[in-house]
């Protein structure tokens, strides 16, 4: 795969692969601005508790999104170092990556739970339904991620990336900072200002 | 591999994707501390908080896409496809935004003032034409009566405009049957009657003092006629019922008021 990379012929000059992934993040976009439209449609029209103000904590979140920026710069240094052709850095960026990544899961896991024991549910109200189905959709992506940047650290480890396959790190790249922009959206909706709500904007007088 | 070593030049260097990475950091400081109410400045913020924290996220987004996605330094079509799935994303949640969110007083409110309700053809029998040109403000009379010893008016649907005088005269010709003619708020109808039925036939089966009601007849023996006059209310849709108990099942209508 990766030796033909030097005369690949196609209609628009590209490589098929990166223009494939650009595709589907574009696609992608759409799939989470549905979620996050839904998300605020229904902002402020649950009827019972608990509301976001009653259990959304800034402050923690505000460190699990540091730890995703800083994942998505381990990204680009892993990427940085397969150009250079430094396998040790390869491995140990990428392994970073996949780390950070996973402290980040751990966030969402401890955040999910603390919800669930305040009586925050999928189905409990529109804000428990709307929250952990945006949230976790975006987790599943997250996870994804850090099962390929674990395989791809194993490919490393194996000697089997370099400048030649540098491709393979730099779409697993695209893939793991459109997961954190699509983060950087959620957290600053659903926590910055989200995070305050009450109950119901305004209950109907019938 | 002359294309190679161009490729990786034009990247940026390790310092500079680690001054990078400390802006994003400093934004996200800098968005916490605006919205932390121990920092003390939201509150001074008010409803700008919004617009300056969407600008500032914005700000991360496009530095993530151009400098660690490359899209800066790549060609521009890939920029192109991603920013047209983008931009369909953000139509369609503004679309959903301005349908369920934007219209004043909340889409149920919208819904409720602005529905019309379904009425098939050759129902229209005893009820107004539709043709006829809607009268301005005053006197207006309506003729509605019982169907026999049905638990059925005449009409499902009755319109006048707001502000007239309207007279209903509602006329009973069932041999058995008592009934009533009230008008009521929208969806009213059966908690309405329910409430009226400890009213009694004393009170006509309307609960006495109900903001729901509108107007209503005092209870029409078999046989009888009785009329009502009233003001029509604020345009919008409202009901008319028997509220004679279990009647309000059956026996009711819209009432629409331009």
């Amino acid at each position: 795969m990766a030796h033909t990379a030097e005369h690949e012929y196609t209609t628009t000059g590209l490589n098929h692969r990166k223009m494939l992934m650009w595709v589907f993040l574009g696609s992608d976009c759409l799939f989470f601005a549905a979620l996050i439209a839904t998300y605020m449609v229904y902002r402020g029209q649950s009827l019972v508790g608990p509301y976001p103000v009653d259990i959304i904590n800034v402050p923690v979140t505000t460190i699990s999104t540091f730890v995703l920026l800083m994942s998505s710069f381990a990204m680009v240094q892993a990427l940085a170092s397969t150009h250079a052709n430094n396998k040790n850095a390869i491995v140990g960026w990428l392994m970073a990556t996949a780390i950070l990544g996973a402290i980040f899961i751990g966030f969402q896991i401890v955040e999910f739970n603390t919800f669930k024991n305040e009586g925050l549910t999928l189905g409990g109200n529109l804000f428990g339904a709307t929250f952990f189905t945006l949230t976790g959709f975006h987790g599943a992506h997250v996870t994804l991620g850090i099962i390929w940047l674990v395989i791809m650290a194993i490919v490393g480890a194996k000697g089997r990336l370099g400048p030649d396959t540098a491709l393979d790190v730099e779409l697993l790249g695209l893939y793991w900072h459109f997961v954190d922009i699509v983060w950087i959206v959620i957290f600053t909706l659903l926590y910055l200002i989200g995070g305050f709500d009450a109950g119901p904007a305004a209950l109907s007088g019938g | 591999m002359a294309h190679q070593t161009e490729h990786t030049t034009n990247h940026p260097t390790f310092m500079q994707y680690v001054l990078i990475a400390i802006v994003l950091f400093a934004i996200t400081i800098v968005e916490f501390v605006l919205i932390w109410d121990r920092a003390g400045i939201v509150d001074h913020l008010g409803a700008s908080k919004i617009p300056l924290l969407v600008g500032l996220s914005a700000v991360k987004f496009a530095i993530v896409i151009m400098y660690y996605m490359h899209l800066k330094f790549d060609n521009r079509l890939f920029g192109t496809v991603f920013i047209a799935g983008l931009a369909l994303a953000f139509i369609v949640g503004i679309a959903l935004l301005s349908l369920f969110v934007a219209f004043e007083g909340g889409q149920r409110d919208f819904a409720e003032a602005n529905a019309i309700p379904y009425v098939e053809h050759g129902e229209e029998a005893g009820g107004e034409s539709p043709d006829d040109p809607p009268v301005a403000a005053g006197p207006v009379a309506i003729a509605i009566n019982a169907v026999g010893d049905a638990f059925a008016f005449s009409s499902t649907s009755l319109s006048v405009n707001s502000g007239d005088e309207v007279t209903v005269t509602f006329d009973n010709p069932s041999a058995t049957n008592s009934h009533n003619f009230v008008v009521v708020q929208n969806g009213t109808k059966d908690a309405v009657a329910g409430d009226g039925a400890a009213a009694g036939p004393g009170g006509n089966w309307v609960p006495a003092g109900d903001s729901r009601v509108i107007a209503n007849t005092v209870v029409v023996a078999p046989g009888g006629s009785e009329q009502v006059i009233f003001t029509a209310p604020a345009p919008g849709t409202y009901q008319f019922v028997c509220t004679f108990p279990g009647h309000n099942f059956a026996m009711f209508g819209d009432f629409i008021v331009h």
